[in-house]
């Protein structure tokens, strides 16, 4: 048995399947509201965490290197 | 590599200008198709509409960084794919902390949303053998055998080998086989017979 052969075997079976689509006006919501930020970039909002985290560690590595000069010095 | 269509060329263009019909027509084109495999993989009609609404948001916020000879499809199709693995391990994480057992599947003697739709024996049969599939199989058998997409188109999505899609899709159809019992189609009971 070949992939093809799998492939068209779960092809024919498929179309038994029971259509599934989300109702009109929830489509309608979600299109509306993506189109919201059609072209806008995705939100600064995702660039928070990653941020403060960076911040953070960046600020504990000055720390320990002031401290270890402190202790050697 | 199959390059994309005019219709779908077209389309790109829009988006890359920001054009809200053109985002209207990949909607449109896609959404059925999006939310079928999301409502398959995830079992949950809520969920599903929640990562349909995050895939088209993706698309929308990406549209102008898009290349010429972007494949929609795949690429819509690979967004969902990344939703749905981040979504089950979210799933898998809850559970554990929970101290519970990972989600099963609905139980065989109540119908699931999804089986509701099914009108006949068949289709009911069918809707739960899939179900049944353990979801990377699942999700193979749902892109290949429903979607139509290349074994290869399929390997990039998923982020797999062209050889680990078709182990798969061979198991997928072994493991199907099994779950359809009388339902199961005689070419398929041969095929299995035969391994």
């Amino acid at each position: 048995m070949t992939i093809d052969d799998d492939a068209e075997a779960f092809a024919a079976l498929s179309k038994e399947l029971p259509a599934i689509d989300v109702d009109s006006t929830t489509a309608e919501m979600i299109a509306r509201r993506a189109r919201q930020d059609l072209g806008k970039g995705p939100s600064l909002r995702r660039w928070i965490l990653p941020i403060t985290a960076g911040v953070a560690t960046a600020s504990y590595a000055v720390w320990t290197i002031m401290k270890l000069i402190e202790v050697l010095g | 590599m199959v390059r994309c269509t005019c219709v779908e060329a077209a389309w790109i263009a829009g988006l890359r200008r920001g054009d809200a019909s053109a985002f209207d027509r990949v909607f449109t084109a896609y959404r059925r198709r999006l939310y079928a495999y999301l409502a398959r993989m995830t079992r949950r009609r809520d969920v599903a509409e929640d990562l349909l609404q995050e895939t088209f948001l993706r698309l929308a916020q990406h549209a102008r960084r898009l290349d010429a000879d972007t494949r929609l499809g795949a690429w819509l199709f690979t967004v969902a794919h990344r939703l749905v693995v981040s979504w089950a391990r979210a799933q898998a994480v809850r559970a554990q902390l929970a101290g519970d057992l990972p989600l099963r599947e609905s139980p065989h003697d109540a119908r699931s949303p999804l089986e509701a739709l099914a009108d006949s024996q068949v289709q009911l049969a069918l809707e739960r053998a899939f179900a049944q599939l353990a979801p990377a199989y699942r999700e193979v058998a749902l892109l290949v055998g429903v979607e139509g997409m290349q074994p290869t188109e399929v390997a990039q999505i998923l982020g797999q080998k062209p050889e680990a899609v078709r182990q798969r899709l061979a198991r997928a159809r072994i493991q199907l086989a099994e779950a359809l019992g009388e339902h199961c189609p005689a070419a398929w009971r041969t095929h299995d017979d035969r391994r």
